[in-house]
């Protein structure tokens, strides 16, 4: 059998491979790192982390639905100096070991994104690049309230911009998707994480109560992966800077589905929670579906769907 | 780095799945390094087969652990689809659990740590009492429990108590009065806490009920465990789905928990 190449370049951080895991399903990675061989995957990304620490939203944060599951966790995080402290020399190891790490940065404000993203560049010299979520759909501010506009996103962006020259990333709400990539693009992101949780709801009828503390919550799981295709598809239309595919992955299929549409690596997430090492067997499904096809490097593959 | 979850991923294979009550059933599983991992307290998170339409893991405790056999035995309600299909898992049916997770109980050390204990569960919340009792009997520590449920064909537990060499008084109160008094049990707790001496106090069940356990474990005094029970995704620190609020801010379940010191506990 023929060597296949793997190794992609999303937006200046060089992986190994396509694989990388969504923000909020892999903790800061260590985790994982009793249940799987995380130096496997060709980056993970962690969970968001603010300036200041935040306490999240109150319980119930978590409902299943068919197919998928809903949260309502708000970002609760120890901050950008605990994160450092704490999990950054396990992070520093994983780099040195040959996997990327990309660090989540949250705010409420573009002054929020602008004030943790500078304390992760200052205490992260570890991490290949940062992914700025602008998608939270359970925050009051911040989160998918400057995300879901293109004029809102793109100030977020180029903020950011302005603090470092590293690869930045933008985590996409799945609202107005083709507008909001082009805005992004133009604002100087590196490349785009897209989707985030699609907003739902989920209520308990005899007690006429949502099943989270909250009204809404962030839709994720296999569920959402058709509709995450379509979006990753629309973005690779109107934009040159890569794509990560998030939404449902469950299989190499399901990935392999987000690299045909345009993405030049995928993000596992709700798998994670069900099967910790299910990304990397999602990986080795993946590369065998490469093989398959026949092509000799996996960048081939991208966005080469036919229609 | 914070030290990761003990939890592993361990094949079992079913051997036997009873009804040992209306809509609860006992599981027992051969799943040997498990069984010998496992302290009372702590849960595990089950994979169940079959075509889901539910995809996460099933977080449960259990009633016994038998390391020389390798064998676990778990109580479990059905209460959705999960449940529904794992009550239908028949012998040598395989699949994976997760686990050991969270932290246990804090067990006293012996009869000199702790004089005499009071268990305190309802409904569901029965079966992590009944391993911690085990417990106890092993370390030659007396007991006093108040169990309760809904009627008389939703309770479990009591014949497994009362054959503990430890055991005391079984105080049993159900809803309806089919089975005991028709009481809370948080009732009888109430007042043997305010009427004996004790160096321990559990309790796992509804977060009502165990609010008014921790209370009146507080005014007699008496150190107070709680088991809590959260929706859960993954079980091993990775989601912060399971969060419990207490004094010292948010808390996993899954880590920090599912026992928690009942004094530091906000919301029940």
């Amino acid at each position: 059998m023929s060597e296949l190449k793997t190794a992609v370049d999303f937006g200046g951080v060089k992986m190994k491979n396509p694989v990388n895991t969504a923000s909020g399903t892999f903790g800061y990675g260590w985790q994982f790192s009793e249940l799987m061989d995380v130096s496997r995957l060709g980056a993970i990304t962690t969970k968001g982390c603010a300036a200041e620490p935040w306490a999240g939203n109150p319980a119930p944060r978590m409902t299943e639905v068919r197919g998928g599951m809903m949260n309502s966790v708000g970002l609760q995080n120890p901050g950008v100096e605990a994160f450092a402290r704490d999990s950054g020399p396990w992070l520093a190891d994983l780099t040195a070991s040959g996997t990327q790490v990309i660090c989540q940065v949250a705010g409420h404000s573009t002054e929020e994104y602008v004030a943790a993203l500078e304390l992760f560049c200052e205490l992260c010299p570890w991490a290949a690049g940062f992914e700025i979520n602008v998608s939270c759909p359970n925050l009051a501010a911040g989160g998918a309230a400057c995300g879901s506009t293109p004029e809102g996103a793109a100030d977020v962006m180029r903020a950011c911009r302005r603090v470092t020259d590293r690869p930045l990333f933008v985590k996409m709400a799945p609202v107005r998707v083709p507008e909001i990539a082009r805005a992004l693009e133009d604002a100087g992101a590196d490349g785009l994480t897209l989707i985030n949780s699609i907003p739902g709801m989920s209520i308990d009828v005899r007690t006429r109560r949502s099943k989270l503390s909250k009204p809404t919550g962030g839709l994720s799981g296999p569920l959402c992966h058709p509709i995450a295709v379509r979006m990753v598809w629309e973005a690779a239309q109107v934009v040159e800077i890569p794509i990560c595919g998030v939404g449902g992955i469950m299989s190499g299929e399901d990935a392999a589905e987000f690299i045909l549409a345009g993405a030049t690596c995928v993000g596992v997430g709700m798998a994670n929670l069900v099967e910790p090492g299910a990304a990397i067997r999602i990986l080795e499904e993946l590369e065998g579906w490469a093989r398959a096809q026949g092509v000799s490097d996996i960048n081939e593959l991208v966005g080469a769907l036919e229609w | 780095m914070p030290t990761p979850s003990p939890a592993r991923v361990h094949e079992f294979s079913v051997v036997s799945n009873i009804e040992i009550a209306d809509a609860v059933f006992a599981l027992t599983i051969e799943a040997p390094a498990l069984a010998a991992a496992l302290r009372p307290g702590q849960f595990m998170n089950f994979a169940v087969p079959g075509n889901a339409q539910s995809l996460l893991r099933i977080p449960l405790s259990y009633a016994a652990a038998d390391p020389a056999a390798g064998t676990v035995e778990i109580w479990f309600a059905v209460v959705g689809d999960g449940t529904r299909r794992l009550s239908q898992m028949a012998p040598y049916d395989t699949s994976t659990v997760l686990g050991p997770g969270g932290n246990g109980w804090g067990v006293p050390a012996g009869p000199e740590a702790c004089e005499r204990a009071l268990l305190v569960a309802g409904g569901i919340g029965i079966p992590p009492i009944v391993a911690l009792a085990r417990e106890l009997s092993r370390r030659e520590i007396p007991f006093d429990a108040c169990l309760g449920a809904a009627s008389a064909n939703r309770l479990v537990g009591v014949p497994e108590l009362e054959a503990l060499p430890t055991c005391g008084d079984v105080h049993v109160c159900t809803d309806d009065g089919t089975a005991g008094t028709k009481a809370f049990c948080t009732d009888p707790a109430a007042l043997l806490l305010s009427n004996k001496a004790y160096g321990y106090a559990a309790t796992c069940g509804p977060g009502v009920m165990m609010k008014k356990v921790a209370s009146a474990a507080a005014a007699a005094g008496v150190p107070c465990e709680a088991s809590l029970e959260r929706m859960m995704a993954c079980g091993f620190g990775a989601c912060n789905t399971c969060n419990v609020e207490t004094v010292d801010g948010m808390k996993g379940a899954c880590m920090c928990g599912p026992v928690f010191d009942a004094t530091k506990v906000v919301v029940w």
